[in-house]
């Protein structure tokens, strides 16, 4: 935790969401302590606590999750539906034309700019979001959270109406409101360029709901105690928020780094249905691509060669995000 | 995870998982030589079949039919005539939601759930028959009964694999107050004038644009080519998208972009109706579900101010207009054929084929069909019927979607400026012969 | 050790009020004001959409086929809504959904933090494979699984059951690492105390650790329930059947032909869609926020 000019009481030990550095006390917890009653107990009983997860995973989602990327070794296609055992094997060809691909390179660019423009932006203003409403405002904070989750909520079929409309050149909010301080608005999602900040801003209003509903939860966890004791040595809001809010929340905003990058990654509704990846492709995602691929023109194997890709970049970028991001153990 | 070990595991498990699948689906060898289990009525409704027993009387059982979207909704109506007719039969009906019917397709062929007979958009047929999961038609069936093209959408190599259902073609919807104003007193006819009348309609009609054409629709662009003698593929079963004929057609399509006369840049998801209805884009070419639409949309101040024409072709009407629809396909895993093949006869009925219009109101695949008065008294919907023999289609080759999306992207290009008609037919046929046919 | 929190905020103590000094008030208050206004700028942004599909649920068709489009409904109409519970089985959709959004979430809420739980704070052997075997989940695209996973699905005869709907959401990655996350932060101290007392590891776990995880529980929740909610793309392949179509999968199916959407109907029944959810959402998250009553540790 930087230091500040005040004093300010730092939260002990284990307080909240947070992990913070243990006093040498719960040094590595359970392991160091008396009571330890050996590995093989212990073995046991954390296995037994997984089995569920490890039940379901091996039965419903290991199989198939391995038979992708079988599937990405060969040329799976039409013929092979009725006959998958007779599909040729073709090593790593999917994976050769992958990286020749310029369509694929193209929805990689597009995924990775709507990535890094669109996670800061959905977390900070989620975080605003859920700071405001938790010990900003006291009224109305039920219709205010609500409110703020609805477009998690609302279907997509919805959402696509109102945003087309809200985008449009001639009529649409957006332009209007520009026209209003005298700028002529572009045709947004007709403009290669305009296209992808136009759904970045979509993908945004749409998943802050969820990142505001994280992050409330994870402000509760901070004890009111410790904003007393501050406003005591006479930290002001925004002093508290830096030393105090911030650093108790950093596991949840890491969480919420990790998870919401992953998603977005992902990133396959909003572009199919304003834009169908258009124009000139501008607005493809790998995971379109992907689906494409796989369900449109029956490239089955190749499908799931960009699937493996993309998970091998969710994979690292997760990975990279972790080491950067993780509190100091 | 440990590589190697693990995934030699793992990779056993899909061999044993693909295996119990492949096991358990029903008679993957039978129907391979085209032998229809049983030989339905012919169509038209006389129950003679070869087989010696009344068929009516064979047809029993459970048939599971799959339907689109709306369709799949109202196909009960169709489902109910069908077993007071076969009351032995019954038919359960799932509808299906047409934007994810090709990935529910390709599972239940992939898991070995198919129904006995699904409706299939015809444009979808060649990705279909070849996945091997369709039966052939049998010989009893005549194509004549259907017009050509509708019947051509299901034929591969000589062999058929669906039966039409209804179709659709498209015509030319134009505003007859804004082409008076124009001077413009009869429907065109011809490419030199469709291209003065929307150039007319601009200038002197009072409307902002002089047509509607898609800027990356090959179903819009493809049948000037058609009409221009050309084709997508030659009687050698090479890709001609680069042919004279191509060309000239591409030019001329483009042009109506590079005068101003259609917009280039055009939002996803604008619908034409409100804008036709405004008076914006006087002029654009759809199927009969826009008859409906436009009065609803324009009500009183639109009536007797539009009419439809037939297609312009290069010369005269009427072109070569794209033809769309739906067929019904059987598949080889049915353990139900006779009453599949049974429901795919009964279908074609013209009473059941008017039925249906009364139904859905979409158009008989049927030729007799169109002598209804439900049908042929209706000025609109003969016009229709007239263009139905005047209409082309996509080869059913089972890479189409990948072309038809090549061409998309190509036709974009060009009709946005960034290339030339010549080097975008060139791109096309690229793309195309890259892809190939893939069979 | 401080107490863990305990219930809702109570505004700024009017102890440090005063003793920041008059001044200081009414710059917050004036903040407080701005603040409100943002907020409610940005709620109206929010909420435009389901306004919109709110309102456009009682149009008729012709009206969505305006060049300008409108928000108020000139003729009001509930013939979308009767349509679409005509056209629709509408109980039955929405039982399915029902049945498979609470199966999953209970399992959710039980299964996903056991595992959370044990990756915080049991040591074990494999833990750490563990731990990417869930990632590894959360990172492989669902599109890319869907056939083989249907192939499974169905030699294992589990197609078109309620079953195959629900059983393989049971234990979620993403519900593994909320909770993970939440345990880890847990003081060792008070489990340790329970585990001297002879207590075993899931009496801990079922009595100690879960109840001061509410609003992460309700969190999880209140996501979980949803996304099962709207799934779509697994329950229409899972589905051989109407009968065992879910909502969104019904609505999409019924309301779309192959040239022109019903728009009205689309609307009424994304209303209809989303009302349960919404009303999950608004009984929840109070307790989201609400706090926890707490065992009040000793600092």
């Amino acid at each position: 935790m930087a230091g500040s000019g005040r004093a300010v009481k730092r939260p002990a030990a284990g307080a909240g969401v947070a992990a913070i550095e243990p006093t040498p006390a719960f040094a590595g917890g359970v392991r160091a302590t008396a009571s330890d009653r050996g590995g093989a107990q212990r073995n046991l009983v954390g296995w037994l606590f997984a089995l569920p997860f490890v039940l379901i995973f091996t039965i419903f989602l290991a199989g198939p999750i391995v038979a992708a990327l079988v599937l990405s070794f060969t040329d799976f296609g039409l013929r092979d539906l009725r006959n998958p055992l007779g599909t040729d094997f073709i090593g790593l060809d999917n994976y050769v034309e992958l990286f020749g691909d310029a369509t694929f390179w193209q929805s990689l660019f597009n995924t990775a700019y709507f990535v890094v423009v669109g996670v800061p932006l959905t977390l900070t203003v989620g975080l605003a979001a859920a700071v405001a409403l938790d010990r900003g405002i006291d009224r109305f904070r039920t219709a205010f959270r609500v409110g703020y989750y609805l477009p998690v909520v609302t279907s997509i079929v919805a959402i696509a109406v109102v945003w087309r409309y809200v985008l449009n050149p001639d009529v649409g909010l957006v332009n209007m409101a520009l026209g209003a301080v005298g700028i002529d608005g572009p045709n947004w999602l007709a403009n290669p360029t305009l296209a992808m900040p136009a759904i970045i801003a979509m993908g945004v209003w749409r998943n802050l709901g969820f990142a505001m509903v994280v992050f409330l939860a994870g402000l509760q966890t901070i004890p009111r105690s410790l904003y007393e004791a501050a406003a005591i040595d006479g930290a002001g809001r925004w002093q508290s928020f830096r030393h105090i809010t911030l650093p108790m929340l950093r596991p949840t905003i890491l969480f919420m780094v990790v998870i919401t990058t992953i998603g977005y990654l992902q990133l396959f509704e909003e572009p199919f249905v304003m834009t169908d990846g258009g124009p000139l492709d501008r607005t493809l995602s790998v995971s379109m691509y992907m689906y494409r691929q796989g369900f449109e023109f029956f490239h089955q194997g190749y499908a799931a060669a960009i699937a493996y890709v993309l998970f091998l970049l969710v994979a690292i970028v997760a990975f990279v995000q972790f080491r950067l991001l993780k509190p100091q153990a | 995870m440990r590589p190697t070990s693990r995934a030699a595991v793992l990779a056993a498990t899909f061999v044993l998982i693909f295996s119990v699948a492949a096991c358990g689906s029903n008679d993957p060898g039978a129907g391979a030589s085209g032998a229809a289990t049983g030989s339905p009525p012919a169509p038209g409704g006389s129950p003679a079949g070869s087989d010696g027993a009344s068929p009516a009387g064979d047809i029993s059982g459970e048939l599971r039919v799959w339907g689109m979207g709306n369709e799949g909704a109202l196909l009960g109506a169709l489902a109910d005539a069908f077993e007071t007719e076969y009351p032995d039969v019954t038919v359960n009906v799932t509808p299906v939601d047409w934007g994810q019917a090709v990935a529910k397709l390709q599972t239940a062929i992939g898991g070995g759930e198919t129904p006995d007979v699904s409706q299939m958009g015809t444009d979808m047929m060649g990705q279909f028959i070849e996945t091997g999961a369709l039966e052939p038609v049998p010989s009893s069936v005549d194509p004549s009964v259907y017009f050509e093209s509708a019947w051509n959408t299901g034929v591969v190599d000589g062999t058929a694999y669906a039966v039409p259902w209804y179709v659709e073609t498209r015509l030319l919807y134009y505003r007859t107050d804004i082409a008076e104003a124009a001077g413009i007193t009869a429907a065109p006819t011809n490419w030199d004038e469709l291209k003065a009348a929307a150039t007319a309609m601009q200038e002197q009609g009072g409307a902002e644009w002089g047509i509607s054409l898609g800027t990356k629709n090959w179903q819009e662009y493809m049948p000037f080519v058609w009409s221009n003698g050309g084709a997508v593929m030659n009687d050698a079963g090479e890709f001609a998208l680069n042919s004279p004929e191509a060309i000239e057609a591409l030019t001329y399509y483009d042009s109506f972009f590079e005068e101003g006369l259609s917009p280039t840049a055009v939002p996803e998801g604008f619908d034409i109706t409100p804008a036709f209805v405004t008076g914006t884009h006087p002029m654009f070419v759809s199927g009969p579900w826009h008859l409906g639409l436009v009065a609803e949309a324009g009500g009183a101040d639109i009536e007797g101010n539009w009419a439809i024409a037939l297609h312009p072709g290069k010369d005269g009407a009427p072109g070569t207009s794209f033809l769309g629809g739906s067929n019904f396909v059987v598949f080889t895993d049915s353990p139900n054929k006779d009453a599949a093949w049974a429901w795919a006869e009964f279908v074609s009925r013209p009473e059941s084929q008017i039925l249906w219009y009364e139904e859905a109101t979409v158009l008989p695949a049927v030729q007799a069909a169109w002598d209804d008065p439900a049908l042929g008294d209706d000025e609109n919907l003969a016009l229709f019927g007239e263009q139905l023999s005047s209409t082309s289609t996509q080869p059913a080759i089972p890479t189409w979607s990948e072309i038809a999306s090549s061409l998309n992207d190509q036709l974009e290009r060009v009709t946005a400026g960034d290339a030339s008609p010549e080097d975008g037919a060139q791109a096309m046929q690229d793309a195309a012969s890259g892809i190939g046919t893939g069979r | 050790m401080t107490a863990l929190s305990q219930g809702r905020t109570p505004p700024q103590p009017p102890a440090a009020l005063a003793a920041a000094g008059p001044s200081r008030s009414r710059v917050d208050r004036r903040a407080r004001l701005f603040l409100y206004l943002l907020l409610t700028i940005g709620l109206v942004l929010m909420v435009a959409p389901f306004a919109w599909m709110l309102l456009g649920s009682f149009k008729p068709q012709a009206e969505f086929l305006r060049s300008v489009p409108t928000w108020l409904p000139t003729n009001p109409t509930l013939d979308n809504y009767e349509r679409l519970v005509a056209r629709l089985d509408f109980p039955r959709f929405f039982f399915n959904s029902t049945v498979v959004a609470t199966a999953v979430t209970a399992g959710n809420l039980v299964f996903s933090p056991m595992l959370g739980y044990a990756l915080a704070k049991i040591h074990f052997t494999g833990k750490g494979v563990l731990l990417l075997l869930v990632l590894a989940t959360l990172m492989v695209p669902a599109s890319a699984t869907l056939i083989p996973n249907f192939v499974l699905m169905s030699s294992l005869d589990l197609v078109n059951t309620y079953p195959g709907l629900i059983l393989p959401f049971l234990a979620g990655p993403f519900g593994v690492f909320l909770t993970r996350q939440f345990f880890q932060g847990l003081p060792d101290e008070l489990l340790e105390a329970a585990r001297i007392d002879g207590a075993g590891e899931f009496r801990i776990f079922w009595t100690i650790a879960m109840p001061l995880a509410g609003p992460i529980l309700a969190t999880l929740g209140i996501l979980t329930f949803l996304g099962s909610w709207n799934a779509f793309i697994y329950p229409l392949v899972m589905a051989q059947e109407p009968e065992m179509y879910t909502l969104p999968v019904a609505l999409a199916t019924f309301a779309t032909g192959q040239f022109q959407a019903d728009h009205g109907m689309l609307m009424a029944g994304s209303v209809l869609l989303v009302l349960p959810v919404l009303a999950v959402f608004i009984l929840v998250q109070r307790w989201i926020t609400e706090g926890i009553a707490t065992t009040g540790l000793k600092g």
